[in-house]
């Protein structure tokens, strides 16, 4: 009697075993996915209306692109932030390094407007609403090897499901 | 890096958890990518955090003449040990905090 429900203990934890390395592979390959393939994040804020929503949006990124070199102008991309390093910004790459960018210094208050030469391995990023963001604008040209992801797809809201414009509007 | 680390090569064990939790600080050896180069993944010792007055040679070969310069938010100042060959913040200016690896 004792021994059977040794054996019974026995298999009930060879099974659990089994299960939780099933989960353990799960979590490695969700690990991997999100690491090097594609991640998900949520935009909020003003500074790239009308494209993203001020509420926030669910997009996903994939990590290929900024990996083999494959990120140009127009693109909307998710950067370490050269200010807080904590935090991953959503911007439009406007410059690679090279490119002359000619932008206006404060929308707000002049129509004064400044071109630089974006140095080599650093980007130009902006806003889509350039009258509310901090973006190379406020900060400089950001180091490439500060891009996180490169945005292709918005899942929320629902209404706004599809690929996310190359193109800014 | 001389004299600290070896002309031809030396292979360094580097752990990853210190810049996730921001423990880098003043003295430390890190490896930063390389602000022109993203493929290149450099080895600096780390001079100042943001907020930090660095005192620095310019130009060591040609001229003894120093300058200050307080390292912005988000940023590190990092220097080679030898500062005579050495391609760091001198030249660069101040490295983002995203960029340290290691």
């Amino acid at each position: 009697m004792g021994l059977r429900n040794l054996k019974q203990w026995k298999s009930f934890a060879i099974e659990a075993l089994n299960q939780s390395f099933l989960v353990a592979k799960f979590l490695c390959f969700l690990h991997v996915t999100n690491t090097y393939l594609c991640t998900v994040a949520l935009t909020y804020g003003p500074s790239m209306l009308p494209t993203l929503n001020l509420t926030g949006d669910l997009v996903l990124a994939e990590k290929i692109s900024p990996r083999i070199g494959k990120v140009g102008p127009g693109d909307v991309v998710l950067v370490r932030s050269p200010v807080n390093p904590r935090r991953v910004v959503t911007k439009r790459v406007i410059g690679i390094e090279g490119d002359s960018v000619t932008y206006v210094v404060d929308p707000k208050n002049s129509d004064r407007s400044d071109t630089i030469v974006v140095p080599k391995g650093h980007i130009w990023i902006e806003g889509d609403n350039i009258y509310d963001s901090n973006d190379s604008r406020k900060f400089g040209a950001v180091p490439y090897g500060l891009l996180q992801a490169k945005v292709f797809w918005r899942v929320l809201p629902p209404k706004d499901f599809g690929p996310l414009g190359q193109r800014a509007k | 890096m001389l004299p600290t680390l070896n002309l031809t090569g030396d292979l360094v064990l580097a752990e990853r958890i210190s810049p996730r939790i921001g423990k880098v600080a003043p003295g430390d050896i890190v490896l930063v990518q390389s602000p022109v180069n993203p493929r290149k993944v450099v080895t600096k010792r780390v001079m100042g955090m943001e907020g930090d007055s660095v005192t620095y040679v310019v130009d060591p070969k040609n001229s003894d003449e120093s300058d200050t310069i307080v390292v912005p938010k988000g940023h590190i100042w990092i220097e080679g040990d030898n500062i005579h060959d050495s391609n760091d913040s001198r030249k660069f200016g101040a490295f983002p905090y995203g960029l340290l690896q290691a």
